[in-house]
């Protein structure tokens, strides 16, 4: 297992370096403008970001209030033995529950996270997995089956819903089982 | 949905807060009003007329449980400055904001001096003993009626979060534009078509349902290729040609078939390789870190969300729903 462990830490140096390095390379190759497209690309980062802040207020504040009025502690204390059985920390949990419902509101909460307890902390790397492991259910199904007129949607949100929960579960054990 | 959960938020915050004060305020838990019994250790003899003059604030252990009925254990000694205030009376206050403080005191400071967040009170019935090289003096300190900690905490909390949100997103826009650039050059280099020959293969049996040389299969195809390669805004346009693709091979327009539904919970499971660009953005190189867990979680997710998908659409209820099952076992539809 450390071993394992020892490996995956060491092949996980690579992952941001080949994408910053690989993906020019990748372009080169097949002789795409690189620099121009690279820029083009770039453009959109302001726009992403502003576009991202009425739901970070949105989710951002409403946390906060339910943090700093002392719910969350009574939800935490409250939860205790059923989080403790899955080996979920409390402060995750309103990223489980938000993940399915809003993707720039997950956002948020990695964002909250990683200021309040530090990014290389198990509470944030679970969140982080949670967030990067699964799609927003809800806003796909709502897409997809809305582009097409289908409203008797049958089994289709069950399945979803029934995946983020596995998906919840598979985060917080993969974190556990890695950074534990 | 969403629209509960974050209101729910917000009332309950409130609800609590407001709970919480109240109980605060019945219980008495700051005293307001009422003056906590201290003493004062001068170092020098102690002049009534000096405007300012520094003092070490002592509170006895067991006067100060007594008196808050609390659990806490106040430092030996706190440096303070005693000063004349405008209307004569004498104030204390102490130095160091960072002084550790046992509850109540630290919600009694950040309550009554939010600005300075240090704690100050007012001085009666002060006693005092000179002698040669100082003065010892015993007192009552009152600070200001404490009144609504927990409403004022999530008001604070609300204006303050608010703020943090632009800062976060504003920050993010350097490594967003860095890694939505990347994108854009394996978008352009045609990483989704090289990917498509490898998620072509295994959607045969996933999707029995759709002939082998479909449109709808390229387009499934695509969209899984774009999903995986994190290029979520070019994964959307595909998607929906895929479903459009499939509705033309559902009998039942308003009703979603096995294939719909296969499609539809492979990509709320998200098969991705490349972390979304956001969390890129948040975590930086610590992203390094989580990109196994991450990989791991997904393909288990995936895995669950096919098996569960297979599992449900057997089972009688989806098996009666489903259109083209209707429409092979009732020929001339007239119900």
């Amino acid at each position: 297992m450390d071993t394992f462990r020892e490996i995956i830490s060491v092949v996980s140096v690579f992952v941001l370096p080949m994408l910053i390095v690989g993906i020019p390379l990748y372009g080169l190759i097949k002789r795409v403008p690189v620099y121009e497209s690279f820029v083009e690309g770039g453009k959109e980062g302001f726009g992403l970001a502003v576009r991202i802040i009425p739901y970070l207020v949105a989710i951002l504040f409403a946390i906060g209030m339910f943090r700093a009025s002392g719910a969350m502690e009574a939800l935490a204390t409250f939860l205790s033995p059923v989080l403790a059985l899955i080996g979920m920390p409390a402060e995750v949990l309103p990223m489980a529950i938000v993940r399915p419902l809003t993707g720039s509101g997950s956002v948020a909460i990695v964002a909250d996270l990683a200021a309040q307890y530090g990014e290389t902390s198990i509470i944030t790397r679970m969140a982080a997995t949670m967030f990067g492991s699964t799609e927003t259910t809800f806003y796909v199904i709502a897409v997809y089956f809305g582009a097409v007129g289908v409203s008797k949607a049958r089994h289709a949100l069950a399945a979803g819903l029934i995946a983020d929960v596995a998906a919840m579960l598979f985060a917080v054990w993969m974190c556990l089982l890695f950074f534990g | 949905m969403l629209n509960y959960i974050w209101a729910g938020l917000i009332i309950v915050s409130l609800l609590f807060a407001l709970g919480s004060d109240i109980g605060d305020l019945t219980g008495d838990t700051y005293r307001n009003g009422q003056p906590l019994p201290v003493r004062l250790e001068f170092d020098r003899p102690f002049d009534a007329d000096a405007p300012r003059q520094p003092v070490s604030l002592v509170l006895d252990s067991l006067a100060f449980r007594s008196f808050y009925d609390a659990s806490g254990t106040p430092e030996p000694a706190y440096a303070a400055t005693l000063r004349r205030s405008d209307d004569g009376g004498l104030e204390v206050r102490l130095d160091d904001s960072d002084a550790a403080l046992p509850a109540p005191l630290d919600a009694i400071r950040d309550a009554t001096n939010p600005r300075d967040q240090v704690l100050q009170g007012t001085l009666s019935d002060l006693e005092v003993q000179q002698d040669s090289a100082g003065a010892v003096a015993t007192a009552g300190l009152t600070f200001l009626p404490v009144r609504f900690v927990k409403l004022g905490a999530i008001t604070t909390a609300a204006i303050d979060f608010a703020e943090i949100a632009v800062t976060i997103s504003i920050g993010l826009i350097g490594v967003l534009a860095l890694f939505l650039g990347l994108s854009k050059i394996a978008e352009e280099a045609g990483i989704i078509y090289a990917l498509v020959k490898l998620v072509r293969p295994i959607l045969g049996p996933l999707f029995p349902e759709i002939p082998k040389d479909h449109p709808a299969m390229g387009m499934i195809a695509l969209n899984f290729a774009a999903n995986i390669f994190g290029l979520g805004n070019a994964a959307t346009p595909f998607g929906i040609k895929a479903m459009e693709e499939m509705q033309d091979l559902n009998p039942d327009k308003e009703t979603a078939t096995n294939s719909m539904a296969m499609f539809l919970a492979m990509n709320t499971a998200s098969v991705q390789l490349i972390p979304p660009v956001t969390l890129i953005a948040i975590l930086g190189v610590e992203t390094n870190n989580v990109y196994f867990p991450i990989l791991f979680t997904t393909a288990g997710s995936l895995t669950v969300a096919i098996i569960v998908t297979k599992l449900l659409q057997r089972m009688p209820r989806f098996r009666q729903s489903d259109p083209l099952r209707q429409q092979a076992s009732d020929p001339s539809p007239e119900t």
